[in-house]
């Protein structure tokens, strides 16, 4: 399997934040919320999930927790802890900023 | 804040490795469970939801693999990984190992033992504060003074302090013997006679009682003195009422006030310091440079700054007192610096000599390291083919060597405490003491320290040498071969290159030692001109109070010659006032020649100034190069005559007709008597740093008497065996005098070279080192490479090659190698020994009976590890060659 390249792997992450951004989350609910939300069309490579989220936790932007999941099943939660919030929204408007101007480019060009 | 997270995260991981796992594994596991459960609601049957679920997940390994790697906690753990499997491989082969420990401990311990005595003498051999800022002031005549010869005229030295703004202080010093004691048991006693700032220049504080204060400079009010902690204890048996108690000295009264601490005996190791305390003419005086003078710069002025401002302070002193300054130039040099013109190139040759044992140590282990790694190239490629990329390998190599080289810096470390000490204590403390930083040469952490860095570094060296060595493995060529390996050309280049690389140094380092090993033993032989055998030494010091005249004191030096000769056995015996090998210069004077007077007082030239006994000349064998020496008709009423010494006459008469001219001592207005030269004795080495040509008059101890004299005694047998029976003789003459400084003349000179000795047996065992390791190394490559090649040897023979040119093949390859070694390190070394000649005293000399025998020796050894082998291979049966695959 090889690695996910920069770009993907950066707007993984990016994903990732905003699905915990609203409730503590666990791994299979991120990749089906992901999924779901973005109309089927982000298919979340399970293989490069666990990483991204492991990396995530490693750098402070995520903290994770033990608890009990919907159907009474033991999963590790993810949140975004104080600086991870900070981190979403300054790449969040990174990201807006390069798809607007993608797609001023695309429009234009 | 962040970081601070990720670092306990980090750490966590690290640490709670087993909780990780499992939460790990737990966590996949969940999410499994929920993909077959989503599919199964969905209501596929629960096999295929769970296969469905497992392909979708991927490699659960993998993925694990990448969860650790994202922790950091992979690089670590495969670092003990790696540490722990080359820990298997050392102990699988105790012999390699133990083989490559010791010859790499050997090359880090000769490091650290060298770098304990640079560390000591080097780096801090004074604890002064701030010792970079203390400087060395002297006028400079531009004429050869000698060693040490750095002096100041008070007046000058006045002036400077006066007019300076560079200084935070300038303090003035000179040396002297005293009498210590009262009449009947005087001692000799070296001291100072210090300015009152002397200690607060040094920054140093006494160990008890005060410092001068600045009204002791005044004549009269100077009975004051500061003993050194040694004399203290020795002399005074360390008596705490010491403060304020009188000591005479030259029988005059002085008040002790003071004592220094234990490491602190500046300039010289001395015993006291008392105020310099100069007349008003004594210090008006700007015609002899009479002083020793140290300064402290002040802080943020550059030794730059201050030599521009000396040349315009002895510029201004020209124009103002033409007749007594011209041509003198105020010079200064870091007091670090002075130390450093003596110490540095010893020190420099001796840790370049020992880095290079280290180089050679290196090379040896890289050969070895690269024979095993072509046993271990299946291991390699396997690992390859498994998905070890290079620089995994690498780490797996430099951590192998990086074992080898700690536990080979941990047996220097050990034994470095043991070979340090023992380094200390080869010289006898009575010459040591004379080294500043001597006493300081221990295993400190400094020295600790850079063993450390050094056993680190060779083992990054050795670890990138192999890595460099194996770095293009082709799994899929080596797993398919079978038996050895075969050995690819760049593989046969880097090993060629080792063997021209070993053959190399072992040259340099050979001749350097060689070289080095020579010049130290001319060093021991410096002591020319004289015989030094059977000659026995004994130390005079008579009392002022009771040999207040000329009359008395020749009356008992003439009654002790008189004693001495009627001994029987005793062919000679003679006075002198500084007799050779007493590691002290002689009394330098000035001197004027009849009919050729100096305009200028920087023109007027000095001579060493040697008083003698008619028979000294013949008590040590010295030659008579014209005229006549001494004899009792030189008396005191006789015309007034000197012997001067043959570099004296042809440096002052060049056309050898010195005998006859008539010279005067003192400067340039002396009112002195003139002496005629009535003959010419051969140059005398008064001392091993002194040049044999250095200009000496000899003056006829009766018109010249003095208290202070050594008596030397030519005997027929061992000399030590007439020490009682002319004690005998003295007490016979005068029971109060002691007989001090009672030695034989060739162990007085054992001592004084003792340093020179101590070096020249370090390099003798560098050398002897170096000759093993580069042996075994260039055996080894050589013959390994031979050895690899039996099979091919083998071919050839069975397809009908004659022996004897196979065998000529094999030696010229050998031969090649070895040449290319020598021709590349010939230039270095003629290079090398040419700048080792303008270092070391002059005494090591570019020399080719020495660089063409070493050169001869390794050709011999290389020959013999190619024709060894190559012998066995062809002794070999072909077919049993060809099988051996």
């Amino acid at each position: 399997m090889s690695k996910p390249t920069d770009l993907v792997q950066g707007t993984l992450d990016l994903l990732i934040l905003r699905t915990i951004a609203l409730e503590p989350t666990h791994g299979w609910a991120i990749a089906q919320r992901i999924r779901r939300v973005s109309g089927d069309v982000l298919q979340v490579n399970q293989g490069a999930l666990y990483p991204a989220l492991h990396r995530l936790e490693l750098q402070g932007w995520i903290s994770a927790e033990w608890g009990e999941s919907e159907n009474n099943r033991r999963a590790k939660y993810y949140s975004l802890t104080k600086s991870g919030k900070k981190y979403l929204q300054s790449e969040r408007a990174n990201w807006e900023r390069l798809s607007a101007a993608i797609g001023l480019v695309l429009k234009t060009a | 804040m962040r970081w601070l997270k990720s670092v306990l995260n980090r750490a966590h991981f690290l640490f709670h490795k087993d909780a990780v796992e499992k939460e790990l594994d737990e966590e996949l596991r969940v999410h499994l469970e929920h993909a077959i459960a989503e599919r199964v609601s969905n209501g596929m049957n629960p096999a295929d939801a769970r296969r469905e679920a497992l392909l979708e997940l991927g490699g659960v390994e993998q993925i694990k693999e990448e969860c650790r790697e994202a922790h950091g906690v992979s690089r670590i753990e495969t670092v003990l990984a790696d540490l722990r499997f080359g820990l298997r491989t050392l102990r699988k082969s105790p012999g390699f190992t133990i083989v490559s420990v010791l010859t790499l401990a050997l090359g880090i311990g000769a490091n650290t033992a060298i770098f304990s005595m640079v560390n000591a003498l080097l780096l801090h051999p004074y604890n002064f504060r701030n010792l970079d800022a203390l400087v060395r002031v002297w006028e400079n005549r531009g004429m050869d003074e000698g060693y040490e010869a750095r002096y100041i005229a008070p007046a000058d030295a006045e002036d400077l302090r006066a007019a300076n703004g560079l200084f935070e202080g300038l303090t003035t010093y000179n040396m002297q013997s005293f009498g210590l004691g009262a009449e009947g048991d005087v001692q000799p006693i070296l001291g100072s006679r210090v300015s009152t700032n002397f200690f607060d220049v040094l920054a140093v504080n006494p160990a008890a009682g005060r410092l001068f204060s600045a009204a002791e400079e005044q004549p009269g009010a100077d009975q004051v003195a500061i003993v050194s902690y040694g004399a203290w204890q020795r002399r005074f048996g360390g008596d705490p009422q010491m403060l304020g108690k009188t000591i005479s000295l030259n029988g005059r009264a002085y008040t002790i006030v003071g004592i220094m601490p234990k490491d602190f005996d500046y300039p010289v190791p001395v015993e006291l310091w008392v105020p310099l305390a100069l007349t008003p003419a004594e210090k008006a005086d700007r015609t002899q440079l009479s002083l020793s003078a140290l300064a402290r710069l002040k802080p943020g002025v550059s030794v730059t700054q201050a030599h521009a401002a000396m040349s315009s302070f002895s510029h201004r002193l020209e124009l103002e007192f033409p007749r007594t300054n011209t041509g003198r130039a105020t010079t200064l040099l870091q007091l670090r610096k002075e130390l450093y013109m003596f110490t540095l190139p010893l020190f420099l040759l001796l840790q370049a000599a020992a880095g290079f044992v280290l180089l050679l140590a290196c090379a040896n282990l890289a050969n070895l390291a690269f024979a095993r790694m072509i046993g271990r190239q299946r291991e390699i490629a396997l690992r390859a083919a498994l998905g070890a990329g290079r620089g995994r390998l690498g780490q797996l190599f430099i951590s192998e060597t990086l074992l080898y080289s700690s536990a080979a810096g941990v047996v220097a470390m050990l034994a470095s405490f043991a070979s340090v000490r023992a380094l200390r204590t080869s010289i006898p403390a009575g010459w040591t003491k004379w080294v500043p930083g001597w006493d300081g040469i221990r295993v400190d952490g400094n020295v600790l320290a850079f063993t450390i860095l050094a056993a680190l570094g060779v083992g990054l060296f050795l670890g990138l040498a192999v890595v460099l060595h194996t770095s293009r493995v082709e799994p899929n060529k080596t797993l398919k071969e079978t038996g050895m390996g075969a050995v690819t050309r760049t593989k046969r280049r880097v090993r060629n290159a080792l063997v021209v690389a070993q053959v190399m140094f072992a040259l340099i380092l050979l001749v350097c030692a060689g070289l080095t090993i020579q010049g130290f033993v001319r060093l021991a032989n410096v002591y020319q001109g004289f015989e030094p055998a059977s000659v026995l030494r004994i130390e005079i010091l008579l009392p002022q109070k009771v040999y207040t005249d000329n009359v008395k004191i020749n009356s008992f030096y003439q009654q002790v010659l008189r004693g001495a000769v009627s001994l029987s056995g005793v062919q000679h015996a003679a006075l002198v006032t500084n007799p050779p090998a007493s590691n002290v210069d002689s009394e330098t004077s000035l001197f004027s020649i009849e009919g050729r007077p100096a305009v200028k007082a920087s023109e007027v030239p000095s001579a060493d100034l040697q008083i003698a006994s008619p028979d000294y000349f013949a008590t040590l064998k010295i030659s008579t190069i014209a005229g006549r020496m001494f004899s009792d008709a030189d008396s005191a009423e006789a015309a007034r005559v000197v012997v001067i010494s043959s570099g004296m006459a042809s440096r002052f008469w060049p056309k050898g007709d010195a005998l006859g001219h008539h010279i005067r001592l003192g400067g340039l207005d002396s009112k002195e008597p003139w002496l005629t030269v009535v003959g010419v004795a051969g140059d005398v080495r008064q001392n091993w740093w002194n040049p044999l040509t250095r200009p000496v008059i000899y003056q006829p101890f009766v018109q010249a008497p003095q208290r202070s004299m050594t008596l030397l005694m030519r005997t027929a047998s061992n000399p030590t065996s007439y020490v009682s029976a002319m004690r005998d003789v003295v007490r016979g003459i005068d029971p109060g005098i002691a007989l001090r400084g009672v030695n034989t003349l060739e162990d007085e000179i054992a001592d004084a070279i003792a340093i020179v000795r101590i070096m020249g047996i370090l390099m003798g065992v560098f050398g002897l080192v170096a000759l093993a390791l580069s042996s075994i190394g260039v055996y080894g490559v050589l013959s390994e490479s031979v050895a690899q090649r039996t099979h091919e040897i083998g071919i050839r023979l069975a397809l009908g090659a004659n022996p004897r040119d196979l065998m000529k093949l094999i030696l010229g390859e050998a031969l090649r190698l070895t040449g290319i070694g020598l021709l590349i390190a010939l230039p270095c070394t003629v290079a090398i020994s040419r700048a080792m000649a303008s270092m070391i005293f002059g005494v090591v000399s570019v020399d080719f009976a020495i660089l063409s025998g070493f050169t001869a020796l390794l050709v011999a050894v290389a020959l013999g590890a190619a024709y060894v082998p190559a012998r066995r291979a062809m002794r070999v049966d072909p077919v049993i060659s060809l099988r051996y695959e």
